[in-house]
């Protein structure tokens, strides 16, 4: 094997051993792969053959086993604030759509000025509450999961099981309260479909629909990336 | 030294090695080793996790950056960071001296 086959081998190793989205992985190995190279030239400008610079770079390096298990607790907790940053970054904004949906379609489909209400849709004494416990879930363990993946962790140990833990579940909440949104959507399409402001209806429904999609991916992944956790 | 051994302390020590300046990831592994006489030695891999740790609590800042002709993870302290290193130097002083104290029998008080 050539000094790069050696070096490209190594980083599969670890590469195979790690878990999470691939976007972070690649960054991590990428380091490794910059180290390794690194290294292997200082070997070599102390008079060691290139082959035999490159392994002894590889074995400095330690062994890819030990070194996936390193990173796995850093990926875990990095992954969990990812998700539960975009979902606070997200949130408002869906929020934001559906009101506009919602005072669009009053004013200017029924013409009545905003505070005249004039209903709420077929099904909502079950579905506003469901969607309501499901928002107050999202935003707090987001919330807890930002605060204990960032600055706390200067002083308190990551956790990155309780993390990962709590990320899912905000992002399983997001989905959820997405689902219970569009279903009352459904109802008030199907009682009074005139009753909809077309076009804000179907940005806030875009909108939810593609959160809902993602925020449940990216809490399947987390999970993931937890059962990998030792 | 054992990895063990130095466990509560590579946070400090990746902290000091880029008091001076910005490095990439094998430069701070280079500064440790030159910088303990050898005494240092750790798989230089673990090293990398360490950092993505510190910039997570927002320690250090890691970027990519073009470096003579190949592009390498460099990091510099961020300004938390600089006190955080400040105050673990503190604390380091303090419990070496009360170690030291203990330990060196020639440092304790002869009672005639």
């Amino acid at each position: 094997m050539t000094g790069g086959q050696l070096i490209n081998a190594y980083l599969a190793e670890i590469t195979a051993a790690l878990p999470g989205p691939a976007g972070a992985r690649r960054d991590i190995v990428a380091e490794l792969g910059s180290g390794l190279l690194d290294a292997a030239g200082a070997y070599r400008r102390s008079g060691l053959p290139p082959a035999a610079a490159t392994a002894a770079a590889i074995s400095e390096f330690g062994d890819p086993r030990e070194i996936a298990a390193a990173f796995r607790p850093e990926l875990a907790a990095s992954q969990a604030r990812r998700l539960a940053l975009s979902l606070a970054g997200t949130g408002p904004l869906v929020g934001l759509l559906w009101a506009v949906a919602v005072v669009a379609s009053h004013v200017a489909v029924r013409h009545a000025p905003p505070w005249q209400w004039a209903g709420t849709p077929p099904g909502s004494p079950v579905i506003f509450p469901v969607a309501a416990a499901a928002i107050l879930i999202t935003v707090w363990t987001a919330l807890a999961t930002v605060a204990a993946t960032g600055r706390l962790t200067r002083w308190l140990p990551a956790r990155p099981r309780i993390a990962t833990s709590t990320a899912a579940i905000a992002g399983y909440g997001a989905a959820t309260a997405d689902l219970a949104i569009l279903a009352l959507l459904a109802s008030q399409l199907i009682s009074a479909p005139s009753s909809l402001a077309p076009l804000p209806v179907a940005a806030a429904a875009a909108a939810s629909l593609a959160r809902l999609t993602l925020a449940r991916r990216a809490a399947r992944q987390c999970l993931a990336t937890r059962a990998a956790l030792t | 030294m054992r990895a063990e051994t130095l466990k509560g302390h590579l946070d400090g020590m990746l902290l000091a090695s880029l008091e001076a300046g910005p490095r990439h990831g094998y430069a701070i592994m280079e500064a440790l080793r030159a910088g303990s006489g050898g005494q240092i030695d750790l798989p230089t891999g673990t090293i990398y996790p360490a950092l993505r740790r510190l910039e997570r609590a927002d320690l250090v800042q890691g970027t990519w950056a073009e470096a003579s002709g190949r592009r390498r993870r460099v990091y510099q302290l961020t300004p938390a960071g600089r006190h955080m290193l400040d105050a673990e130097r503190g604390q380091w002083r303090m419990f070496s001296a009360a170690v030291t104290a203990l330990l060196e029998p020639a440092a304790r008080p002869v009672t005639p």
